[in-house]
């Protein structure tokens, strides 16, 4: 039984695509068959991410247009096996397809890969719509910003009422040094307004844009470990049903003698 | 809490009771055996978004309403000079279907829908437009408050619940969130949002949350902000309106502590007046 996911979270730039694929790769990583699925038509992101972008021929469109099968569309990952890319139109507008069609093609990847992962566009309009439709469980992405956490409230609220049960929480782009000097939401807040089980938190981290920009999702470089990684990697075997994964602790790192004077003296 | 009236009587007021006197939103209703499920009626400036907004609201009731229905309960359908469709028709039938409720009548003032529905097998009780419209709304006018409508779950961003009556939430109602009500509003959870009691102007109603960090806290024809500064420490509390604009006090004791005085259209906090 394969597991169909969108990641969502309602505001842009919060890091659906980037979380998107690098949960993707560390999937991947650990055996399973993973298929993504850039759902932002007319923007499309993910290949960028994933330097997948001088491989793509077919989109998403001309397989829903039938005038492709969708294994010609699928774009392999040569660095990571098991993973594979379905790039999404760069040329039509979101608002070109219909919930049924966008279901269609997921349920054909089902049948042949273990995860497939839905990159969703920011919004609640059509495109939201249709990728939201095929999924049956959802991954919300909020940063700790208040416009953030308020759209992801809407955003659960949609997915509620269309029934996907399944609903967990990212948060991303924690800065714990912020968080410590109370200037910065912290997770305990946003999970008490959302009330939604949390699945990951992801400290921020400049080597993400590094890697961004590289098309090299920071997963794939084992030599040089890095806390986003590791906290992806956390988070792709929560995901796989591993009960006891620990949540890294990102505050310990920053309560030194020095921040604690400070928050001293700021009470 | 900030209050002052709002600015322009008549302006904001007015809309605000207009919204909760056309109910605006879909009920659902015991009547002895059967279920009535009543539609908003159609307005003309907003034919066509209204359907998609009818259908959440729809779903929404059906999920999180308190489940006071036999499995099984027949279901009348008053769709007023709503246009449905067959497919409409079969949508809500479906959506019934999935709370254990059947819908067997169809009621309505449009030919189409009588048609759709006959169509589809439902039984049909068509009124004529006229003398439905004076009908329903001599019914539903003469202000009375329905039941209270009970919710369980969380009203979440970018939600409104509108009920001609009083409204129980359990659950938090978050920032962005609306609740008007032309009874009580009562939070066990946090309100967060905006609440707006008394909407058809009864200075008489309070608000009540475990804990209050509204938005906004609109009772009859006031209205307050929350302070800039938030409590440190909550308890369940009670908003009202007193002499001089809206005021909050431990939830408690408040009807022991506090009578309404007519009046002064406001609520008098009795052991205070009396020393």
């Amino acid at each position: 039984m394969s597991r169909i996911i969108v990641i969502t979270s309602g505001k842009g730039g919060v890091g659906k695509t980037t979380i998107t694929a690098n949960l993707g790769v560390s999937l991947a990583q650990l055996g399973r068959k993973v298929a993504l699925v850039d759902a932002d038509f007319g923007l499309r992101n993910l290949d960028l991410l994933l330097g997948l972008e001088n491989r793509v021929v077919y989109t998403a469109a001309e397989v829903i247009a039938g005038e492709c099968p969708i294994e010609k569309a699928l774009v392999k990952d040569k660095r990571q096996r098991g993973l594979v890319l379905l790039p999404a139109a760069q040329n039509r507008n979101k608002d070109a397809f219909k919930p049924e069609q966008m279901k269609e093609l997921v349920s054909k990847l089902a049948q042949n890969y273990d995860y497939v992962l839905i990159d969703s566009p920011a919004g609640i309009e059509m495109g939201f719509r249709n990728a939201i439709s095929a999924a049956t469980e959802a991954l919300i992405v909020s940063t700790p910003e208040i416009a953030s956490v308020r759209d992801a409230d809407r955003v659960v609220g949609l997915l509620e009422a269309e029934k996907i049960q399944k609903i967990r929480l990212i948060v991303n782009r924690l800065r714990p040094e912020m968080v410590q000097l109370e200037k910065m939401l912290s997770v305990e807040d946003i999970l008490d307004l959302l009330v939604v089980p949390l699945i990951g938190v992801i400290p921020d981290d400049e080597r993400v844009i590094v890697s961004t920009n590289r098309g090299e999702p920071l997963v794939l470089d084992e030599r040089r470990p890095s806390l986003p990684a590791i906290a992806f990697k956390n988070l792709s075997r929560r995901l796989e049903g591993e009960e006891e994964v620990p949540f890294l602790d990102l505050l310990a790192a920053h309560d030194n003698l020095l921040t604690r004077i400070r928050r001293l003296f700021q009470s | 809490m900030n209050s002052d009236s709002i600015p322009a009587p008549g302006s904001d007021l007015s809309a605000y009771l207009f919204l909760v006197n056309r109910f605006s939103q879909v009920r659902l209703k015991k009547e002895g055996e059967k279920i009535l499920l009543v539609l908003p009626k159609e307005e003309k400036n907003e034919p066509i978004a209204d359907w998609s907004k009818v259908w959440e609201e729809l779903k929404y009731r059906l999920n999180n309403s308190e489940r006071y229905w036999q499995d099984g309960s027949q279901v009348h359908l008053i769709a007023k000079n709503r246009l449905l469709d067959s497919r409409q028709l079969q949508i809500i039938a479906e959506a019934l279907d999935g709370a254990n409720l059947k819908l067997k009548w169809v009621c309505t003032s449009r030919r189409q829908t009588a048609v759709a529905a006959a169509a589809a097998g439902y039984s049909i009780e068509q009124e004529s437009p006229n003398d439905s419209l004076a009908d329903l709304s001599s019914k539903e006018s003469d202000n009375s408050q329905q039941e209270p409508l009970y919710l369980r779950s969380t009203l979440r961003s970018g939600m409104e619940v509108r009920h001609p009556g009083t409204v129980v939430l359990l659950g938090d109602l978050n920032p962005g969130a609306i609740a008007i009500a032309s009874g009580d509003i009562i939070v066990l959870g946090c309100l967060r949002g905006i609440a707006h009691a008394g909407a058809s102007g009864n200075r008489e109603s309070t608000i009540v949350a475990l804990r209050m960090e509204p938005t906004q806290l609109r009772i009859a024809d006031i209205l307050a902000r929350a302070p800039e500064k938030p409590p440190t420490q909550f308890e369940a509390e009670v908003a009202y309106i007193a002499s001089e604009g809206i005021a909050i006090a431990k939830a408690v004791n408040f009807t022991k502590t506090h009578s309404f005085s007519p009046k002064i259209g406001g609520w008098i906090d009795v052991e205070n007046e009396l020393k």
